[in-house]
């Protein structure tokens, strides 16, 4: 079993996927509270609004270069280890994903680099638009990457030439309700991500009593807000993906006759769908947390609990990791649950991969989950870190007034 | 517009190696020219701006390979599979270097990720110049020319990252500590010439080597490449380095667009037409971003920031 190529290259893509996924959850869900946090501060010409988005700013750029690296590996991954996949379905599959790397991804990271560089250095509507199109493009991003990975799940709009899948109708592509509901929910539930992180990292400071000029009063009340609002939703759109599940795909058929499907998915493994299970139960059972400590958090808001109560604040801190959790676990269900298909009654994964030798594929798997398993570590220690800090110091604080440390007489006569 | 749309991913490419030349180069040349822990803190918030615009192209270029032409990234990139690992491993571990190096103040710290910089840098390199060898080499690495290759692309990498530090590296407040500065802008002498040598020995090797079967367009556009050698040779090499380094770069794609033979028929046109239709909208926020982001860095590094 461990020398077999196609379950390194399977271990790889699952666990920087997972890892990748955790990042960008992070990134979508800060995004758009920082972008109403800064609209707030610039509106107001409020300095210690402002101050107070330099703090939040900061553990999203430190996740942001996680979320870079992870991306870049994800998208090279693709292009050497799933060669069989391109070499079908490159049309199809990887035309969305050309759309992410040069509309989206390159936009955003460049205006992320000037929203960074041009602190104090651009009028200040400016420097918020900048974070405007980081936003946009972030959600652009995960709409383009999900169409290729609806594609997989429900594969739609093209027909087979000569073994070689031709993209015959991109509006079904880009409306794939596989895609537009996977999309749906991913914005969502990282609007809660989101919500959880500000409401739990403020309700740490509160309970320190650390909260310079009510940035944590205000943080703790605006996270509990956008996380209660998104809660449903989240599982609205997730649940409306699931008659998706049983309905086989407009074009089942066209590859494989229905006897060869049937008797491939006879065949595929109990414990990946086991795993899969897992995975949605996983998710469940967070949502559900979250179903029973939000409404107390409301609650406790016109009781003025949310600065007061300690065990409240003891509580809310551990929220957002199980709502990263909850975003792997997720992701577990959608791409176990698809196997043992590639593209779903069409390509397996076993015929997806590179062929490669087992020595070839074990090498980068431990290469490249080993890099991951190391840079996230070391990522979300310093997010720990920064968002324990608080302000003072913090990744974007503004750099420190030169040192005045010319002797100066105390006294004059 | 079959033919037309592998301009693309060339352009794309060119992009890459001009822009994202400078900060490479600049990280392969840190060792050298950065000698105190102030003038390594400059090498780092000089190249930091920067990667963020121009390591897109690259990834733009690679999504659009895989996106509209397949044949050719099966070809090329699964074809070179222990290359391009290579150089994802070097391009992984330098932007971990300048991502994660300014968040702790502990001189082990800066010390760990500093030489993550240097070393992937010099991976990221070594692999371009493998790439080229290979793609040159119809899919094989020729024996005769691929050391020749490798060491004429670490050289053009290296005067981009010279040209670039002898501006960037430039105290900004005018005080003293410029030698650092000073050293890069002596080396883009000391490059060019190398590269005069080493250019020329290529051309050889690869005439010699008969894995290697370039035409007449190739060595036209090895012969450009010279010329901006030559001129950054002289006395006013320095002045002109910015220039001349950048068109030695943008060279190489064209070295493998005229010299290798590539399959770059786009096959599928509804892909390409969804691709185009896609991005045509975010085009001139994407030009305005970019120019306005190296506008924008192209004061002298300031003293600290969120990467240094």
């Amino acid at each position: 079993m461990f020398d077999d190529p196609l379950l390194w290259a399977r271990l790889q893509f699952a666990l920087t996927a997972g890892t990748h996924y955790t990042f960008v959850a992070f990134t979508l869900g800060m995004a758009a509270l920082i972008l109403a946090a800064q609209f707030s501060a610039v509106l107001r010409r409020d300095g210690a609004r402002l101050a107070a988005v330099r703090f939040w700013g900061g553990l999203y750029v430190v996740n942001y270069g996680m979320g870079v690296l992870s991306g870049l590996v994800m998208e090279v991954q693709l292009a050497l280890n799933w060669n069989g996949l391109n070499d079908v379905f490159g049309h199809v599959f990887s035309a969305p994903l050309a759309v992410e790397t040069v509309a989206a991804f390159f936009t955003e990271s460049t205006f992320l680099g000037l929203w960074i560089f041009g602190w104090d250095r651009m009028n200040r509507w400016l420097h918020l638009a900048c974070f405007g199109v980081v936003t946009l493009t972030a959600y652009l991003s995960a709409f383009w990457v999900l169409v290729s990975n609806g594609f997989l799940k429900n594969p739609v709009g093209f027909e087979m030439r000569d073994g070689v899948a031709v993209l015959t109708d991109p509006a079904a592509l880009v409306t794939n309700p596989s895609a537009l509901l996977a999309f749906g929910h991913v914005a969502v539930s990282a609007l809660l991500v989101g919500g959880l992180v500000m409401a739990g990292v403020s309700a740490y400071h509160l309970r320190r009593g650390n909260d310079p000029d009510g940035m944590f009063r205000r943080g703790v009340r605006r996270g509990v807000l956008v996380a209660s609002l998104a809660l449903f939703p989240t599982a609205a759109v997730g649940g409306a993906q699931y008659p998706l599940l049983v309905d086989a795909p407009p074009t089942s058929g066209t590859t494989l006759d229905a006897a060869e499907i049937e008797r491939i998915e006879a065949a595929a493994s109990g414990v990946v769908h086991g795993l899969a299970g897992t995975g949605n139960a996983v998710m469940t059972l967070c949502w559900t947390v979250f179903l029973c400590v939000l409404p107390l958090a409301l609650l406790a808001w016109p009781l003025r609990g949310l600065d007061r109560w300690r065990w409240l604040q003891w509580l809310l801190p551990v929220l957002p990791v199980l709502s990263l959790l909850a975003g792997v676990g997720g992701w577990l269900y959608r791409e176990l649950g698809r196997q043992p298909w590639a593209v779903r009654h069409h390509m397996t994964t076993a015929e997806a991969v590179t062929e490669l030798s087992p020595g070839l594929a074990l090498l980068s798997f431990v290469l490249f989950t080993g890099a991951f398993a190391v840079l996230a570590g070391i990522t979300g220690w310093l997010l720990v870190r920064f968002a324990r800090r608080g302000p003072e110091g913090g990744p974007l604080a503004p750099a420190p007034a030169p040192d005045d440390t010319a002797a100066v007489p105390v006294h004059r006569y | 517009m079959e033919s037309v749309a592998v301009l693309l991913p060339a352009g794309l490419l060119a992009g890459y190696f001009v822009l994202a030349g400078c900060d490479v180069g600049l990280g392969m040349l840190a060792p050298y020219v950065a000698r105190t822990p102030q003038e390594r803190r400059r090498i780092v918030s000089a190249a930091a701006p920067y990667f963020l615009g121009s390591e897109v192209w690259l990834v733009a270029a690679v999504g659009v390979v895989a996106g509209l032409f397949p044949a050719l990234e099966a070809e090329v990139v699964a074809g070179q599979w222990p290359l391009f690992v290579a150089l994802l491993a070097g391009w992984l571990w330098r932007d971990a270097g300048l991502w994660l190096r300014g968040r702790v103040a502990a001189a082990a710290w800066h010390a760990v990720w500093d030489a993550a910089v240097a070393v992937g840098s010099w991976l990221i390199a070594l692999s371009w110049g493998l790439v080229l060898a290979a793609l040159l080499g119809g899919g094989v690495l020729p024996p005769l020319f691929t050391p020749v290759c490798v060491v004429a692309v670490a050289v053009l990498f290296l005067l981009r990252g010279a040209a670039f530090g002898a501006e960037r590296l430039v105290p900004v407040d005018g005080s003293a500590g410029s030698e650092s500065a000073d050293a890069a802008a002596r080396a883009t002498r000391t490059l060019a010439r190398t590269g005069l040598v080493v250019l020329p020995v290529a051309v050889l090797a690869a005439w010699a080597d008969g894995g290697v079967d370039a035409g007449a367009a190739a060595l036209a556009v090895a012969v450009v490449m010279l010329a901006a050698l030559a001129v950054t040779a002289g006395v006013s090499g320095p002045r002109w380095s910015r220039l001349t380094s950048a068109v030695a770069l943008a060279a190489l794609p064209a070295v493998v667009a005229a010299g290798a033979e590539l399959p770059v028929a786009v096959s599928d046109p509804r892909s390409l037409t969804l691709v185009v239709a896609a991005t045509a909208p975010m085009l001139p926020v994407m030009a305005v971003g970019q120019v306005w982001l190296y506008r924008l860095v192209r004061r002298p590094a300031a003293a600290s920031g969120f990467f240094a």
